[in-house]
């Protein structure tokens, strides 16, 4: 039976970077098993997650995602025999990155989930989801999509030694 | 010599200093070319305007009698035998003039195959601190005019060269300013730490000066040129600067030996090395790595350990 859907006012959307061997087949048993999950999560299916490159992360970010899932075999399954212990390193790395350049981690989430752990990818997928839906939108990259190098200028219309002419706004404005 | 330039000095390293060196790089660097260990040397000359110096590769005797060290010569010289800077190791045996910092560098080179020790003849220079960007070109080298990165140098006596030149006193008293800036920046909250990197990032003008003068950025086709699939906008506007800046701070992260060649050469004032240096200060920390002390095969980020800390996964 399908639980009763609840209408929310904000529907994140997340990106879940998976590797093909342990992560998205676990993935799959949830939805043989009809265990439910939030549909707000799209997949994208790696070979490893040693492929995972950190500027996919970005890229998922800039594109509109609210939230980023890494997800791959547990240490020690690897398909590939060290992928995921590289990627460990390489994941550690990029969130101090991250952090420092003030990115809320909140919204990034790695986990180790098998191909036979159904359950805890329902489980790792909705706790992500939720709170994601809790924090709100990510605007901080979506916007920058949106901004051009003089949006800096403008804010700095009163700093002296910087050229902001009422001409230089106004052919500005008409790019 | 600058009286004013003298009162807030801790640690002022006279320009007799400079001359002891250059002359001592000049006698070896001659001697190296009339004997034939070496083809070429990579060093610096006087630059055209009074206080400057610039990079050259020197092949005979002569020219190297011109060769000098002050505090100019500021560049890292190492990114001149990398692929990227094609040519000048298919000539033999090079010389290289490295300070410190420089070395650090060519011995992340050698560590990943890039050039070989026996390849290279080094001139290295006990370095007493180089000038600032900015900095008023006084004759001497005090605290207000020497380059942030030699504020906090642990490398400054040189070690493992072929030669090394001069002996230069202890740099001491100075405010660890970058270390200052970092925390600085580590304690604000997250949103003011995105805001200053925001502000930052956008004026970013993507001349990729940064990438062309770091020893290892010497890949033949950069991440960020690439455009089938495009991974990084290489137009300057602010979503494509702050992905190329990550990705940038990324790729040199457990490589970089902070020569803040790249923060030097920014025409935009960007403050490129604390990324750097957070990276390296996070790698310390969790794996216990510095790069560029010592030729290492792996990096932190190619080797691995089981036991490695994954409390962050779930
Ligand atoms: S930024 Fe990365 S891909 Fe580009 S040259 Fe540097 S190391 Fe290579
Ligand atoms: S990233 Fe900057 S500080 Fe590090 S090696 Fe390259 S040029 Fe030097
Ligand atoms: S040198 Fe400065 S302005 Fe040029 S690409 Fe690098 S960070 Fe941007």
């Amino acid at each position: 039976m399908h639980a009763e859907a609840k209408q929310h006012d904000f529907e994140p959307k997340i990106v879940a970077f998976v590797c093909t061997w342990c992560t998205y087949a676990g993935a799959d048993l949830a939805g043989t098993s009809r265990m439910q999950y939030p549909a707000n999560v799209r997949v994208l299916k790696f070979p490893c997650t040693g492929r995972i490159d950190p500027v996919f992360i970005l890229r998922a970010f800039q594109k509109g995602a609210d939230g980023v899932l890494v997800s791959g075999c547990h240490p020690g399954d690897c398909h590939y025999m060290a992928g995921n212990f590289h990627a460990r390193r390489r994941f550690a790395a990029f969130r101090a990155l991250l952090d420092f350049v003030g990115v809320d981690l909140h919204r990034l989430q790695f986990s180790w989930v098998s191909a036979a752990e159904g359950g805890k990818w329902v489980e790792v997928v909705t706790e992500l989801t939720e709170r994601v839906r809790a924090m709100g939108p990510m605007l901080e990259f979506k916007s920058l999509e949106h901004e051009e190098q003089w949006s800096a200028f403008q804010a700095m219309a009163d700093v002296p030694g910087v050229v902001n002419t009422p001409e230089l706004k106004e052919a500005y404005d008409k790019i | 010599m600058n009286a004013k330039a003298n009162k807030n000095q801790s640690s002022c390293i006279e320009p007799s200093y400079y001359q002891a060196v250059t002359q001592a790089i000049r006698t070896q660097a001659v001697q190296v070319l009339k004997d034939g260990t070496v083809a070429g040397v990579v060093g610096y000359l006087p630059g055209r305007r009074k206080g400057t110096a610039r990079p050259a590769l020197i092949t005979t005797p002569e020219e190297a009698e011109k060769l000098i060290f002050s505090p100019a010569c500021v560049n890292n010289l190492s990114v001149y035998l990398t692929k990227s800077k094609k040519g000048v190791l298919k000539q033999g045996r090079i010389g290289i003039v490295a300070k410190g910092c420089d070395m650090r560098a060519l011995a992340g080179l050698m560590g990943e195959s890039q050039i070989k020790r026996e390849d290279l003849f080094i001139i290295a220079v006990d370095c007493a601190g180089v000038y600032g960007s900015r900095a008023e070109r006084s004759e001497s080298v005090t605290e207000a005019n020497i380059a942030r990165k030699c504020h906090e140098c642990t490398v400054h006596h040189p070690e493992g060269a072929d030669f090394v030149a001069g002996a230069a006193t202890e740099l001491s008293g100075l405010t660890p300013l970058e270390a200052e800036e970092m925390a600085r920046i580590e304690a604000l909250p997250q949103a003011e730490r995105w805001a200053f990197w925001k502000e930052h990032f956008s004026r970013c003008i993507r001349c990729m000066a940064c990438r062309q003068v770091c020893p290892f950025c010497y890949c033949e086709q950069c991440l960020c040129d690439k455009n089938r699939p495009q991974a990084v906008e290489n137009s300057p506007r602010p979503a494509g600067n702050t992905a190329w800046h990550i990705v940038r701070a990324m790729h040199l992260a457990g490589r970089c030996g902070g020569c803040a060649e790249c923060e030097r050469v920014c025409p935009m004032d960007i403050p490129l090395n604390l990324l750097n240096r957070r990276m390296a200060k996070e790698l310390k920390e969790l794996y216990d790595y510095e790069a560029g002390l010592a030729p290492a095969e792996k990096g932190p980020l190619n080797q691995y350990k089981e036991d490695d800390d994954q409390s962050f996964i779930k």
